[in-house]
């Protein structure tokens, strides 16, 4: 049996904790972070290494940054090192939340908490519009596909369908179409 | 039971969330909001913004969110759990194979798909929540200066809810 090194799987997960808690703006904030981290501090993943995983943790369904942190881990300590490094990405979100949640009832009612919330939802509506522009340009869009980010817009933000259908449906006349 | 409810609820949306954070609005609020009454719109809006403004990615605060606000800790375990299985397996089985896989032309294809799709999930995600975000005229002045700040001048996005939150305390409607 293999043995592991415990102070490594230590440093991985600390190393995650230590990002997960102190990266504000979700997924994407944290990945030069973790670049900084692994490949420079720790020297787990070479450069070029990282970028491979990066690729493959926005192609894999889940949070981008608990994607790149299993990648990461794994290749630096195996299944375990996988392991504590997403624990130490997703720990602090959690217990920070639960603390929220637990305030937030209390809170919430309170007639200061929803003046603050009648500018911060407008506010967060726009934080939202406003990558959808920059990712746009990034996916590729054309005039020749537009079409298909269009219809999935309309058919899941207006009628409700479900995300699920039109992803298995990409996926399989993609798989048709470049069958043999 | 709703503990299982919930993490197959979540395992579902983490298994089909591609393209990262608020791709995965959509599906969030059609299973919290719509299919389960979990949250109201009123806190899914509210868990939107606080996970702008703590760390972490958007799904597992969500699922931290909702879990705990239906069945405590436990919940809040149950439902993180389920957000992050399909990573750890999918990732995991990816890492693995991924540097043959990405030479094969349908596995470029696929996610060259879904990368456009992701853009159209923001989009379902905008049509569903901006016309009751923005219904008075408060609420339409905050967002479009917030939509400048952000897109023209480069506002944090932490930055930017504080400075709303205090605004809103003051100016804001009850």
């Amino acid at each position: 049996m293999k043995k592991y090194n415990f102070k490594k799987l230590w440093n991985i997960f600390f190393s995650f904790l230590k990002i997960g808690g102190f990266t504000l703006g979700g997924g994407y904030a944290m990945i030069p972070l973790i670049k900084r981290e692994v490949c420079e501090k720790q020297k787990w993943l070479s450069e070029e290494e990282f970028l491979d995983g990066l690729a493959a943790a926005q192609s894999s369904p889940g949070p981008i940054a608990v994607n790149i942190s299993i990648y990461s881990g794994y290749n630096a300590q195996g299944i375990p090192g996988m392991l504590v490094a997403t624990l130490g990405t997703v720990l602090p979100s959690f217990v920070i939340i639960i603390a929220i949640a637990m305030l937030f009832r209390e809170f919430a009612d309170q007639k200061v908490v929803r003046k603050a919330f009648s500018a911060l939802e407008p506010a967060v509506v726009a934080l939202i519009a406003v990558p959808l522009i920059d990712m746009a340009k990034k996916s590729g869009i054309n005039k020749r596909n537009i079409w298909l980010p269009f219809i999935a817009a309309l058919l899941v933000g207006l009628l409700n369908v479900t995300p699920v259908i039109i992803i298995l449906i990409s996926i399989l006349y993609t798989l048709w179409e470049t069958r043999k | 039971m709703i503990l299982l409810n919930m993490f197959l609820t979540f395992f579902k949306i983490g298994l089909f969330s591609f393209g990262g954070g608020y791709a995965i609005l959509a599906m969030i609020r059609q299973e919290v909001v719509l299919i389960n009454p979990w949250l109201t719109q009123q806190e899914f809006m509210q868990v939107v913004a606080i996970s702008q403004m703590t760390p972490g990615p958007i799904a597992i605060n969500a699922a931290t969110f909702v879990g705990y606000h239906k069945a405590g800790v436990l919940g809040s375990f149950v439902c993180t759990l389920g957000v992050v299985m399909p990573s750890l397996i999918v990732m995991a089985l990816i890492t693995i194979t991924y540097v043959k896989l990405r030479e094969l032309e349908w596995f470029k294809k696929i996610f060259k798909r879904l990368r456009l799709l992701s853009v159209g999930l923001i989009g379902a995600a905008l049509i569903m929540i901006l016309p009751k975000a923005v219904e008075s005229t408060f609420a339409l002045g905050v967002f479009i200066v917030s939509f400048f700040a952000t897109w023209r001048w480069k506002v944090s996005p932490f930055t930017l809810l504080i400075v709303a939150a205090i605004f809103g305390a003051i100016f804001g409607i009850a």
